[in-house]
């Protein structure tokens, strides 16, 4: 294959942002935040699902969730499951989305995010018979509303990395 | 992007379909519960990363506090120690005085617990629950269901062992629920988690039931899961409604939380197992004991 860029791609860019939101994801916060904090895992992955849709495997993110269930000390599957469906929608929606506004992207990503909690909610319900999950809305609204910040950042870390689709 | 249905069966397929059997074998295979503990070791670098903002702070603090400073905490521990000395004899005197009258009722004796100290992690283990994480896991022989307290009462209890590492659940936590009794009157009440920012219930206790605010809520010892006596919370409102069946009770917690940098981890005693040797000041236990 030639490359047509001739500068330097970092493939490795992408596994130190996933890396940077898992330590986000625990890092400690005060009670009464905590519970509006959105999963950066999600939002990072979304991102790569967009932006490079074609390079994104599948693997990756489902990898990453199983890497999120192992350091929450969660049900190992759980989010790995939930990482693939969403990279998956991403990379679909992808064409689509990286055509909107930020505004507009704000609202798909919150939409994502909300199937993610209905998904956690599903499988809280068959394994523990609880909803309890269906109380991390706001973690869902913040999300969305924090995509701009996030799409800013990782669009920086991808111009580093040198990658593209 | 032309993606068929093709495309879901063959791309999305194998991961849903592996995900979903790794859920349904962590609930139904006990194996595959020991391999994730293990598994949850690849977390340690990411807790390190995400504590680190706070070991620094600590270390830095460490660093600025002076000699005089230093001094006075001594001093003010070494006073504290001593009082406490003083109390723990006239706690063991109890303690053996309390063991003959009960040997005189035939009660089951009440047996110490064995503990061990933890440290916190600082980080945040799950962001949707309260819980904290610390430094012992099945490989310190901690089991999952342990009760886990502080300076002040119970904390929690272990719902997550990991090989080196534990998540602790607040008894704060919504599904968390805590059998006690009124250290005053010896009532019987159940207290439940509250969840964010929400104070812990008394639920089901009866409109007329002697309960005041300012009372202190013990664990019973029921249920088999927390051993009896340690402080769970201060009841801080009690509101009888005439129209309602109970009374509507909100509670503080007892111990800190989780903001203590140590915790202690207890060790239920065996049950029906005797063990007579354990004290071996109580001469008075001797006469009767059989060998």
């Amino acid at each position: 294959m030639i490359s047509v860029n001739s500068a330097q791609q970092h493939s490795w860019v992408p596994f130190a942002t996933v890396f940077i939101a898992l330590v986000l994801l625990v890092i400690p916060a005060p009670e009464l935040i905590r519970g509006f904090l959105p999963d950066w895992v999600s939002l990072v992955l979304i991102y790569w699902a967009l932006a490079v849709s074609t390079r994104m495997r599948l693997s990756l993110a489902w990898l990453s969730g199983l890497a999120v269930d192992l350091v929450i000390l969660g049900i190992p599957g759980v989010h790995a499951l939930s990482k693939t469906l969403l990279v998956y929608l991403a990379k679909h929606l992808s064409l689509r989305v990286r055509a909107y506004p930020l505004w507009q992207q704000s609202v798909v990503i919150t939409l994502l995010l909300g199937l993610e909690l209905i998904l956690f909610a599903v499988v809280d319900l068959v394994a523990t018979g609880s909803l309890s999950e269906l109380h991390r809305w706001t973690g869902v609204i913040v999300g969305g509303l924090a995509w701009p910040l996030v799409y800013q950042a990782l669009r920086r870390s991808r111009h580093f990395a040198n990658l593209s689709r | 992007m032309v993606k068929s249905r093709d495309g879901v069966v063959r791309g999305l397929g194998p991961y849903l379909l592996l995900s979903v059997a790794l859920i349904t074998a962590y609930f139904h295979l006990p194996p595959v519960r020991t391999v994730a503990q293990s598994a949850a070791v690849i977390g340690i670098p990411v807790h390190f990363f995400a504590s680190l903002p706070s070991t620094v702070l600590q270390a830095m603090q460490g660093h600025l506090t002076t000699t005089d400073q230093l001094r006075s905490d001594f001093e003010a521990m070494r006073q504290r120690n001593l009082i406490l000395q003083a109390r723990l004899h006239r706690f063991e005197f109890l303690e053996n005085e309390n063991a003959r009258l009960r040997e005189l009722l035939s009660a089951i004796p009440f047996q110490a617990e064995q503990v061990t100290l933890a440290a916190l992690i600082a980080v945040n283990p799950d962001p949707g629950a309260l819980a904290v994480m610390i430094n012992k896991g099945s490989a310190d022989g901690i089991f999952q269901g342990q009760p886990v307290v502080d300076s002040g009462g119970l904390v929690g209890q272990i719902t997550q062992p990991g090989l080196f590492h534990s998540k602790v659940s607040l008894i704060t936590q919504e599904d968390q629920a805590v059998p006690t009794q009124v250290a005053r009157s010896g009532l019987r009440a159940v207290v439940y988690g509250g969840g964010f920012g929400r104070p812990l219930r008394v639920l089901y206790l009866d409109r007329n039931a002697d309960v005041r605010a300012g009372d202190l809520l013990v664990t019973s010892g029921l249920g088999g899961r927390y051993p009896p006596g340690y402080p769970v919370a201060r009841i801080t409102a009690v509101e009888r409604n005439l129209a309602e069946a109970f009374m509507t009770i909100a509670a503080e917690p007892a111990s800190h939380l989780g903001r203590d940098r140590e915790v202690l981890l207890l060790w239920l005693p065996a049950k029906e197992v005797p063990v007579p040797d354990e004290q071996p000041d109580a001469q008075l236990e001797t006469e009767d004991d059989d060998d």
